[in-house]
């Protein structure tokens, strides 16, 4: 038996082996290279036999040491649990200490321009995940093109500011409205699928819309984009660092030294406020009857309506309101760069927001901010890696798809209890 | 004459060529429990999803009487059957929300009353006292009814995690949930073992004689269909074949010949 298992590792790691061979051989070992404006083949072979051995070597190893499956299975098992049992007890302290960290973020010692944009980013992202759990996490509808509302979100203000010259506090709901208003148009065509088959339209959905800013010249010059997006004020109190004769700004009005900072705090509070609200809405949207519709639909659609569930008004609303959430980050984005183009809102965007909710527990609110700390965390760190920084973001996702399947929080808590005291948070 | 509940006239539904119902015609009495029975094929099934408005009925027409209005339910299409009318149904394969606790099941059957009261969510939100007395109303019914399956220590586990006969009771309650004058059930003894059919049984003639609503039922298990049943209606190809009390059906030759055939 024993024998038996070493002579097929052996036997695994040598295939292993040569699949590596015929994948890095080509791709590694037969370099071209531009010589006396001729291409000549520059061989590598030393490189692809040391992969190629790494690969069997690692295979047989892990043969040896993981995959023995109980043992796997112990390990996943394992890690689960205690990452679940440590959110269970220590759940609100984290929380409360993640707000408080992020409060006190921009006056921290080691804080710079640096870190304060990539946090900027990272609450972006997290707002936009917050804003998809509902759509997929809670209604179960696969949106692959939920970009298109941070698109239009984005768009529908500056346009508004830029043409009417309105506040930002007058367009980000007004960028909200726009945004749901999309949501109901996907939202109707794709009432009866489900899926693939949504994910799929939804999919085309997102492309359409970034061919229609592309296009639509007049309204959005196309890929020239949009400029001079006005900048959000402090209540008024505009960030400038030489203000026009007898023209209040922020550091005149507070006494303060001009600092461009100033503005990059007022951004980071700005998106930290709104990701909250959208968390707090979210968490007491799912305790109504509304969520529980939601949820109730992506569990059994046919169960609904036999219940007398309008699956249509759900579904409608479920897209309405996380493309709300989508319009309002979209409007911060604009307003963050002062510059938006069709290039902002790619495939990929959506993709890297599908992934963050997936990953980090279908449904799951703090599993969004761990995915997107753990995604955009990763990115950030191989920037200067280039070429590998994707190689990084898939092998974190191989990972988490190993330890933890269902996402890295999967535990579900009902929304409203007969026992315990404490409705679920 | 006292008004029967629900009257089926002249129902035929096509699929295609293939006629799945031919021109039935039956009515169901209130506080009765009505069985539908025949051998598979026979249409029972279909019978069912143009009740409940799964399926748009070729021909024919649906009337449910209630104490003051008689319903067309042909007029109706899916949900509607369950909101306006109150015609509530279980299913053969049961449909619970699996990752849903058992609780909550019992919470999204009372969907269309807590969502009037949650003021279409916007005095949800911010927990306007009289959404809070509905929620909580909705609790105490839900209660109620775990009382009589006797699940209440499980109200908040997942509805997924409960045995198989505790489920279909489950569904049966989550069904009663939504206050309907008719509770259709399709198959609701099936994989069940003779304790947890005595079960159902007691279930059922609970809801016939406490609650007053009319049931209507799709068996194969005779058992189930005899003891309870007042009315039994035997379907075979889309057809009414014969219609009587159990002990007549028991014993009539027309019901024997669909299900065994006749003497060479």
């Amino acid at each position: 038996m024993k024998k038996n298992f070493l002579l097929s590792s052996i036997k695994d790691s040598l295939f292993t082996g040569l699949i590596a061979l015929a994948l890095f051989g080509p791709i590694v070992g037969l370099r071209t290279v531009a010589k006396n404006e001729a291409l000549v083949v520059n061989p590598k072979w030393f490189v692809v036999i040391l992969i190629v051995l790494v690969c069997a070597l690692g295979r047989f190893l892990t043969n040896l040491y993981v995959y023995k499956r109980d043992l796997k299975y112990g390990v996943q098992a394992s890690v689960g649990k205690t990452i679940t049992n440590f959110l269970d007890t220590k759940g609100t302290q984290i929380a409360l200490s993640a707000i408080i960290f992020s409060l006190v973020f921009p006056f921290l010692p080691f804080t710079d321009r640096y870190l304060m944009d990539i946090a900027i980013m990272m609450l972006t992202y997290i707002m936009l995940g917050w804003g998809l759990n509902i759509v997929i996490g809670l209604a179960g509808l696969l949106d692959l093109g939920y970009v298109a509302f941070y698109a239009v979100g984005a768009y529908s203000y500056a346009l508004f500011a830029i043409h009417f010259g309105w506040s930002f506090w007058i367009c980000l709901p007004i960028a909200g409205i726009f945004a749901a208003m999309f949501g109901v148009l996907l939202g109707f065509p794709v009432l009866r699928l489900r899926g693939d088959y949504l994910a799929i339209v939804t999919l085309a959905f997102g492309e359409m819309i970034r061919i229609l800013l592309l296009n639509w010249y007049q309204l959005t010059k196309g890929p020239d984009g949009l400029t001079g997006i006005p900048r959000p004020s402090f209540f008024g109190l505009p960030f400038k660092s030489f203000p026009e004769e007898g023209e209040q700004t922020f550091h005149t009005f507070f006494g303060l030294e001009y600092s461009p900072m100033q503005r990059i705090i007022f951004l980071y509070y700005l998106i930290l406020v709104l990701a909250l609200i959208t968390n707090l809405f979210t968490l007491k949207i799912r305790r109504l009857p509304i969520g529980r519709a939601w949820e109730a639909l992506r569990e059994d659609e046919i169960a609904c309506k036999s219940l007398g569930v309008n699956p249509r008004n759900t579904k409608l609303t479920a897209f309405a309101i996380g493309a709300m959430f989508g319009g309002f980050a979209g409007s911060f984005f604009a307003t963050r760069q002062a510059f938006i183009s069709p290039e902002s809102f790619t495939f990929i965007e959506s993709a890297i927001i599908v992934a963050i909710v997936v990953l980090g527990g279908m449904g799951s609110q703090t599993g969004v901010v761990l995915a997107t700390v753990f995604l955009i965390g990763l990115i950030e760190v191989f920037r200067d890696f280039e070429s590998y920084r994707m190689i990084a973001f898939g092998g974190a996702m191989v990972l988490i798809m190993i330890f933890r399947p269902r996402g890295i929080l999967a535990t579900r808590k009902p929304t409203i209890t007969l026992h315990k005291k404490e409705p679920a948070k | 004459m006292t008004q029967k509940l629900l009257d089926v006239e002249n129902l035929t539904m096509k699929f295609g060529g293939l006629v799945a119902i031919d021109n039935l015609s039956f009515s169901t009495d209130k506080d009765q429990i009505t069985s539908i029975i025949g051998p598979n094929g026979a249409g029972k099934t279909t019978v069912f999803n143009c009740l409940t408005g799964f399926y748009k009925a070729t021909a024919g027409s649906m009337f449910l009487n209630k104490e003051k209005e008689r319903m067309n339910l042909t007029k109706f299409s899916d949900f509607k059957v369950a909101q306006k009318a109150g015609v509530a149904r279980t299913f053969q394969n049961i449909r619970l929300f699996p990752q849903m606790s058992v609780l909550e099941n019992l919470m999204v059957a009372q969907h269309n009353k807590l969502m009037d009261a949650s003021g279409f969510t916007i005095l949800g939100l911010f927990n306007s006292p009289s959404f809070v007395q509905k929620e909580k109303e909705a609790v105490e019914i839900s209660k109620y009814w775990l009382d009589i399956i006797g699940l209440t220590h499980r109200a908040d586990d997942d509805a997924g995690d409960l045995p198989y006969g505790d489920q279909r009771k489950l569904e049966i309650v989550r069904a009663m949930c939504i206050n309907p004058h008719l509770l259709c059930l399709d198959e609701p003894a099936a994989g069940l073992n003779a304790k947890e059919s005595a079960e159902l049984n007691k279930l059922l003639l609970f809801i016939k004689k406490e609650k007053k609503t009319g049931i209507l039922l799709i068996e194969h298990d005779m058992s189930v269909v005899m003891e309870i049943s007042d009315h039994v209606i035997v379907l075979n190809y889309g057809k009414k074949i014969f219609e009587g009390s159990a002990k007549e059906t028991k014993n009539s030759p027309e019901v024997i010949e669909a299900y065994l055939g006749t003497e060479e």
